[in-house]
């Protein structure tokens, strides 16, 4: 009687004191304490698959060591159907064993291939694994059931991919959409290619990296090219946004794919005078002027035209206005241009340049000024010397006839 | 008018007879000619197969040939003609005596000083003239340039600046020979003051000008300018200076300015690259205008002053 209570006691004190003690040690290291000391497992990724009848199947074995021991697993395939071809491989070998450490995993590759048409049905493959003690020892099943139907995948033959579907810059610039045609047919297949966009605007299809315009396109059963689209905006096209349509058909099987060019305009300016004359005469130190004009021949408003000079020294040159604020398409201003050469200058020819500094371009506009002397010195000069042969004649008149 | 075209020619036909007058024409025309000479046969093989611009007609007159320029000759020994031609004209007639029996004719006295001056001009202007036909025609047949109207036009300037650069010194030495009764003296006064106007100027506007920029670093710009500012402001009393500015700027006309240093900014000198084209003619005279109305006032004012002083000398006394 006694006994059994000291015996209930001792049950008691143990079922507290056991998990506490477990829980102690174990706390350091508890994933470690936590595994048993061997434990395999073996799987298939998928048991069951369902493929075509011209398909190949590939799929993972899991190996999971879920023990502390470090094991060495053997894999043999224990059945197969007749005519199809069986492997167990790495990324790099076919395989027979693998070794597997404690808590880690390994992924095998279970290939299955036919060499011929295999009649649509079931199939079963055993794939058997064992540890190297055959303490553990797996057989795990596969089953590949083989459709009868062609077009498995799929759903309209043919795919269209491309990476970029917009693209942007101005309106004299080509633009090249590259785009990935798939053929799922079963079958090689010539594909008519159509471009639809805007009015007047060019499209080519082109080979990638090839310059010759193609329409059509022959592509193997399953394959894939690459065709590029290359667009021509039309000439006056301004800026804005313009839808392009691809369709790729091959009898039934159609595919669509929809681009975008998004148009930024061109910047262009036209600089000269109206009659076309660039030079002018100026005298030292006086103001000389010049007028010219400038015209946005581009499609895009140009804002901030700004009116720079490459002038001598000392040179002073002015413009009227000192800039363009915003210029639309095909809108003209006049600028006037005051040039005032040095006082000491030489005379003779000068080169002046200006510039016209646009929005994203610019125009030079070469000028040559003639620097002429000042003709009223010359008047001076003249007087001072009928003013000498005055004074001389007077002399004659007073002391001449003597 | 009475009496002077009788001095004037008397005076022409002395000229042209007087040996001083031959060895000194066959002295000026022989260098010239050596010098125009050897400049064209420089040029010509220069210019072989290439296309002749005119300014090479002009070039002929200041290529160096024996050392020195058709231009720079005249320079230097032009005013040796008129001196020469001037510095005995009216105190040998005065030691002679002929002055005071000329003028007991039926002349007025302002008309022999008038006659003189005018003779002695037109020599010089003869001798230059036929100089400048030469060395035309000796262009023309060794180089083959037609001288254009313009180039021509370069030369007429060119003729009266150098008449009246010569005629100023024929002046100084007239108001020598009215001045000094020695003959000798008045020869040595005049080879004297053309020495100084012409040389000593020079050496002495660079000297001050040296002296005065002392402090400035030899390469400084600012101050090469003002050192050659003031050479210029000296020199400007030396009628050579003054002649050779003019002339090369006549002469050349890619010259355009008539000073010899000035001072010119990276970009000007860009600007000014593009379109390295001659001047026009009148722009070249407008730049040398100073220059001509200087030389041309000195000498009238010259010739004024030994008419002033012949007018009102005593001479029926000698």
């Amino acid at each position: 009687m006694n006994s059994h209570v000291v015996g209930v006691r001792r049950q008691w004190a143990l079922l507290v004191l056991v998990p506490a003690l477990v829980l102690l040690l174990s706390l350091p290291a508890w994933a470690k304490q936590d595994r048993p000391q061997r434990m395999l497992s073996f799987a298939a990724e998928y048991p069951g698959v369902i493929v075509g009848p011209e398909d190949d199947v590939s799929m993972d074995l899991i190996v999971h060591n879920k023990g502390k021991k470090d094991e060495t697993v053997f894999v043999w395939i224990e059945s197969k159907p007749e005519d199809w071809k069986v492997r167990i491989k790495t990324y790099r070998y076919e395989i027979t064993g693998v070794h597997v450490p404690g808590g880690e995993d390994r992924m095998l590759t279970f290939e299955a291939a036919h060499e011929k048409k295999v009649a649509p049905g079931d199939y079963v493959f055993r794939i058997g694994a064992r540890s190297a003690d055959r303490h553990f020892r797996f057989i795990r099943q596969i089953k590949v059931t083989v459709t009868a139907d062609k077009k498995s995948r799929g759903s309209n033959g043919i795919v269209l991919t491309t990476s970029y579907p917009v693209l942007r810059g101005p309106s004299d610039a080509r633009f090249e959409f590259s785009i990935e045609v798939e053929s799922q047919l079963d079958d090689d297949a010539i594909f008519d290619l159509f471009a639809k966009g805007p009015d007047g605007w060019e499209l080519n299809f082109k080979p990638a990296y090839e310059s010759k315009y193609i329409s059509s396109l022959r592509l193997k059963a399953r394959q894939s090219s690459s065709v590029a689209l290359e667009v021509k905006p039309a000439p006056g096209a301004g800026a804005g946004q313009y839808p392009i349509t691809i369709n790729v058909s091959s009898g039934p099987a159609k595919a669509k794919a929809e681009l975008t060019v998004v148009l930024t305009g061109t910047y262009n300016l036209e600089v000269g005078t109206v009659d076309g004359l660039l030079s002018l005469t100026a005298r030292r130190g006086r103001e000389a002027n010049l007028s010219f004009f400038v015209k946005n021949t581009g499609s895009a408003p140009n804002n901030n035209i700004e009116f720079l000079s490459f002038k001598p020294e000392n040179w002073k040159v002015e413009f009227r206005p000192e800039k363009i604020d915003t210029l639309a398409p095909g809108e003209l201003k006049q600028v006037e241009v005051l040039i005032t050469p040095y006082e000491d200058a030489l005379v003779g020819d000068y080169a002046v340049d200006l510039r016209v500094e646009g929005e994203k371009v610019s125009k030079p506009l070469s000028l040559r000024v003639t620097v002429k002397a000042s003709a009223a010195w010359g008047w001076i000069g003249i007087a001072i010397i009928i003013f000498v042969v005055l004074g001389l004649t007077a002399l004659f008149r007073k002391f001449g006839r003597r | 008018m009475k009496g002077f075209m009788a001095i004037y020619r008397k005076e022409l036909a002395d000229h042209f007879s007087s040996y001083r007058f031959l060895i000194l024409f066959a002295l000026i025309a022989m260098v010239s000619l050596i010098t125009a000479y050897l400049a064209g046969m420089n040029m010509a093989k220069a210019l072989e197969g290439r296309i002749k611009p005119t300014t090479v007609f002009l070039s002929l007159f200041t290529a160096a040939g024996a050392g020195f320029s058709l231009v720079q000759f005249v320079t230097f020994f032009g005013p040796l003609l008129g001196l020469l031609l001037g510095f005995d004209a009216i105190n040998r007639e005065r030691n002679e005596g002929t002055l005071s029996k000329l003028l007991s004719q039926p002349i007025y006295r302002d008309a022999v000083i008038n006659a003189k001056f005018a003779a002695a001009a037109t020599m010089i202007a003869l001798m230059l003239a036929a100089i400048i036909l030469v060395i035309t025609g000796l262009g023309l047949v060794i180089l083959g340039v037609v001288p254009d109207a313009e180039a021509l036009g370069r030369i007429l300037v060119y003729f009266v600046i150098s008449v009246v650069y010569i005629a100023l010194w024929l002046a100084v030495a007239i108001l020598l020979s009215i001045l000094l009764r020695s003959v000798a003296t008045s020869a040595l006064a005049a080879l004297a003051l053309w020495i100084f106007f012409s040389f000593f100027i020079s050496i002495g506007a660079n000297a001050v000008a040296n002296s005065l920029t002392a402090d400035a670093p030899p390469d400084d710009p600012a101050a090469i300018v003002k050192r050659a500012r003031i050479e210029n402001a000296i020199s400007i009393l030396s009628p050579m200076v003054l002649y050779t500015n003019a002339t090369a700027t006549i002469v050349d006309p890619s010259r355009k300015t008539t000073r010899n240093v000035i001072r010119v900014g990276v970009m000007e000198q860009l600007s000014m690259a593009r379109y390295s084209g001659p001047l026009p003619l009148d722009q070249s005279l407008l730049v040398v205008l100073p220059n001509i109305v200087f030389l041309i006032c000195l000498t009238v004012i010259c010739f004024a002053v030994s008419y002033l002083v012949f007018m009102r000398q005593e001479i029926r006394s000698l």
